[in-house]
């Protein structure tokens, strides 16, 4: 059966955009893409949809927001506010995989592979703060293929 | 941390329409101004970022006893909530809020609703609450319950048109509020009628 | 390039302007230097390992180039940037934001279209259109982009100076049971809820009911 999850998309996306411009800047290079390339998202079959929002899901739980904190309050505030959404929604994508909803095709595997790889390709405060910077990457996709 | 200022005491939230306010008695020390900060803990920090708590520049070093925490509460999980007192350079213990506040708990309230008939048309006025509410609004011809009909607003501005009514007939309307985030609704606002311009008689 | 030294003030508030994803880049001139200064531009898709020279805004002395065609794979983000040069000096290369066309663009308020009866109006909404190359290429509605587009109608009795709204999400409407010999004023606005966009609301389209018959 599907895998249907109810999340606040419109609240995570007014927290990234209001701290967008800032965590981009953080990020000089411009050569290397964690989510878009070589692989883009928007190539991800249908069948392999959930799988692959269910493991980006637990990559930026356990590994990017943790490595993402900095000295501007505001933006720390908006980064646990979108790391506990994330949290809320990850949970809910679990239990989809449980109901056995939610298969990790080959496909999908490969992909996150080749995103672990650019992750693991720098070094990793760098990595998590390219990545956040990626977000909208991310909720686009999520969006387009609802 | 200063065992002379007593940490603040009968930490609780306010929460009401996904509006959420920390309030907490305050210290007294004679003659003098205390103030307070407060800080909140996300699920996240606790399982992932070694238990971290977060300021709300809003509330450091307040005089106030209330802080909207609203803006910092924004997603579905189990909150912890810190207050300390502060006196010069001397600072009480944290006070911690009993338990976890998770925003699903809100209470909500119907919707403000005005319904009105203008000739024909059936239009309605809604109280705005924020991006996070939807209305769901039921209405139907009176004598006809069994027929109602529903309508979800998102976002409301001023006077909204509903549907159009039989001449002289009289229609029922009630709202209550929804809110996709915590996947609650309100209870329904007190119905009201209102009766559309025109007789009721038939042309035979 | 033979540049070696560049004392030239850079470029400034260089930025995408996007309306329906035409997507121009601008640049105010460097602060103190009068006529005579030339720019070059180049962009880059964001993750890909190069910057591309764009011809035609090579050596020009406009404050703008249109980066449309280079930049129309909306699932794609997108760096460009400028450089300022005058009497054998340059300035530095001054980079835009990271852009992403799906997000960064504003939307155009509908077209508007209404008729009448001696009692109902109707009303056809029409979206915008991404913007294209050519004329000849196919048309693409930002229905498309944006699929959870509704439209917000505002509809004023000019008699009774009441305004109504509505909220649909199909492109047409009719408002039946209205005063004959009435004028109507209609606005539209086109709503986006996530990526939030909202265009403006549409000028205002008025129209008469015909009188009882």
């Amino acid at each position: 059966g599907a895998c249907r999850v109810s999340m606040s998309m419109t609240e995570i996306r007014a927290g990234f955009t209001a701290i967008k411009a800032n965590i981009q800047s953080r990020d000089p290079i411009r050569t290397l893409s964690i989510l878009s390339h070589p692989h883009s998202l928007h190539k991800v079959k249908s069948s392999d949809r959930c799988c692959i929002t269910h493991l980006l899901f637990t990559f930026y739980v356990d590994k990017v927001f943790k490595h993402c904190r900095t000295e501007d309050s505001f933006v720390n505030r908006k980064i646990s506010s979108i790391a506990n959404s994330f949290l809320s929604v990850r949970r809910k994508l679990g239990q989809c995989r449980e109901q056995n909803n939610c298969v990790c095709g080959e496909e999908s595997t490969e992909k996150f592979k080749q995103i672990l790889a650019n992750y693991e390709g720098l070094n990793v405060t760098s990595a998590a703060m390219k990545s956040l910077g990626e977000l909208d990457i991310l909720l686009d996709w999520m969006e387009k293929s609802r | 941390e200063d065992a002379l200022l007593p940490a603040p005491q009968n930490i609780s939230i306010l929460s009401i329409n996904m509006k959420h306010f920390l309030t907490w008695s305050p210290v007294i020390v004679q003659g003098a101004t205390v103030r307070y900060s407060v800080e909140f803990q996300g699920e996240y920090e606790r399982e992932y970022a070694n238990g971290s708590w977060i300021p709300i520049l809003e509330c450091s070093l307040t005089t106030a006893t209330v802080c909207n925490i609203t803006e910092d509460i924004s997603a579905t999980v189990a909150y912890k909530l810190r207050v300390r007192a502060e006196l010069g350079a001397t600072r009480s213990r944290w006070g911690k809020m009993k338990g976890f506040f998770n925003r699903v708990t809100t209470s909500l309230t119907p919707p403000l609703l005005r319904v009105l008939a203008d000739g024909h048309h059936l239009l309605v006025e809604l109280a705005d609450m924020g991006p996070v509410f939807q209305f769901r609004l039921l209405y139907w011809k009176k004598g006809q319950e069994s027929r109602v009909q529903q309508k979800v607003m998102r976002e409301v501005s001023s006077v909204v048109h509903l549907d159009t009514m039989e001449a002289g007939a009289e229609y029922c309307v009630k709202a209550q509020t929804h809110i996709e985030a915590i996947n609650r609704s309100s209870s329904f606002s007190p119905t009201q009628c209102v009766r559309a311009q025109g007789d009721t008689s038939m042309w035979l | 390039s033979g540049e070696l030294y560049c004392s030239l003030p850079n470029p400034r508030n260089v930025r995408f302007e996007s309306i329906n994803m035409r997507n121009v880049l601008h640049w105010s001139a460097p602060e103190g230097t009068g006529d005579g200064v030339l720019y070059k531009v180049k962009y880059t898709v964001y993750g890909v390992g190069k910057w591309i020279r764009k011809p035609e805004c090579r050596n020009i002395n406009r404050t703008w180039c249109d980066l449309s065609n280079e930049t129309s794979d909306y699932e794609e983000q997108y760096y460009a940037s400028v450089k300022a040069f005058l009497n054998g000096t340059c300035s530095d290369w001054m980079e835009t934001t990271r852009f992403n066309p799906l997000t960064d663009t504003k939307i155009d308020p509908p077209m508007v279209s209404v008729s009448s009866t001696d009692k109902s109006i109707s009303i056809i909404l029409t979206a915008p259109e991404k913007w294209k190359r050519s004329p000849e290429e196919e048309s693409i509605s930002l229905l498309q982009v944006y699929p959870g587009i509704r439209y917000n109608l505002s509809v004023l009795n000019k008699k009774t100076k009441k305004r109504w709204f509505f909220s649909i999400s199909n492109n047409s409407l009719v408002v039946p049971w209205l005063e004959p010999g009435t004028a109507y004023c209609v606005s539209a606005q086109i709503h986006v809820t996530t990526p939030l966009l909202d265009s403006g609301f549409s000028k205002e389209h008025c129209i008469t009911t015909l009188k009882d018959k």
